[in-house]
């Protein structure tokens, strides 16, 4: 029989390995394309060393790819390092503006895959609250997969932290949620996750919500 | 020999479909599945390279219709897995199946075109 600590644990190593599987791959997707214009580059240097013209308007084309992508991965990489530090403390002060832009950040391959858009809509001021931040990233990572399931293909879901809630944090669809089997909001993982965070949530399909409302675990 | 590169990363796909045009091989790119359907109703291919995930058709599916519409089209799978994940799915789906992993050298994409498009019954 599965304790609660067996549903946290195992909920937390698949999201893990989920989010760097996500991660890696598109790591290889910036090094691929990195390699093939490097290549590129080297076929039209091979091309001038015989002799013939080189194209300089698209060979800065070809070195601009080549800085955006490293630009990505690096990106790429930056969050996976946040995203691996947040394992650092069980409990500590977490402003939930930077969690939620580093959710979407996660979050963000998972979404184009499915063709639904991400925006973030942070509040003003930093809410800040303590909590269990690896925890927390999973719970809220399985809530915005409910909820990119839930939305048709080319729609938009906003993670939105609430400033008149403290501690709200809600996935908004410009459309209603698509109805989804009554057992697949909360699954166990959110029920368990939820209770150990003193989390409260909710799915409106009819508004296109999903939401969360955080406790001060201080 | 034809080829057409199937990659939602124009940016890999463009560069792909030169370099193998520098090599005598006329290559075509687009970036989603639907894009290669419209294109092979228009145009004859030898073979397809596939990205296994894409948005909306990934590869497996996007072979199912393009193998329907050409039967005698040959398919390599890139992906972007640094393990054999993507392609145990995709052999899963629909049998045996010729796969790469990003990032690809292009020498091994051409030896493998080879292999595939080398008539039947040479070199045995």
């Amino acid at each position: 029989m599965k304790t609660e600590l067996d549903i946290i644990a195992q909920a937390g190593l698949r999201y893990f390995g989920r989010t760097t599987a996500s991660i890696s791959h598109e790591l290889k997707n910036a090094l691929a394309i990195i390699r093939e214009n490097a290549g590129l580059m080297d076929d039209y240097l091979a091309m001038a060393e015989k002799g013939l013209p080189i194209d300089m308007a698209k060979f800065k084309v070809l070195t601009g790819r080549i800085e955006g992508q490293t630009r990505r991965a690096d990106g790429l990489i930056k969050n996976m390092n946040r995203f691996a530090h947040s394992v650092d403390e069980p409990l500590r002060k977490v402003n939930l503006n930077e969690m939620v832009e580093l959710l979407a950040a996660l979050s963000h391959r998972e979404a184009a895959m499915r063709q639904v858009g991400l925006q973030v809509a942070q509040c003003q001021q930093p809410v800040v609250l303590v909590t269990a931040p690896y925890l927390l990233l999973t719970l809220l990572g399985h809530c915005l997969t409910y909820a990119l399931t839930a939305v048709n293909a080319g729609g938009t879901i906003i993670l939105k932290v609430q400033g008149d809630t403290p501690g709200a944090i809600v996935f908004e669809s410009l459309n209603r949620l698509a109805a989804l089997p009554p057992d697949a909001f909360p699954d166990e993982r959110v029920t368990v996750l939820a209770e150990a965070l003193g989390a409260h949530y909710q799915a409106d399909s009819a508004a296109g919500k999903v939401g969360l409302t955080l406790k001060n675990l201080q | 020999m034809r080829v057409l590169l199937v990659d939602d990363e124009a940016d890999l796909a463009s560069a792909l479909a030169e370099r193998l045009e520098m090599r005598g091989i006329e290559a075509d790119w687009v970036t989603t599945g639907q894009e290669a359907l419209d294109r092979v109703a228009t145009r004859q291919y030898d073979l397809a390279v596939l990205d296994v995930r894409m948005p909306k058709m990934g590869g497996g599916e996007v072979r199912d219709q393009l193998q329907a519409r050409c039967p005698n089209m040959k398919f390599i799978f890139l992906t972007g897995y640094g393990s054999e994940i993507d392609f145990k799915e995709i052999s899963n789906r629909s049998g045996e199946a010729s796969y790469l992993v990003k990032p690809i050298d292009i020498q091994d994409l051409i030896q493998r075109m080879n292999e595939l498009l080398k008539p039947q019954g040479e070199g045995q």
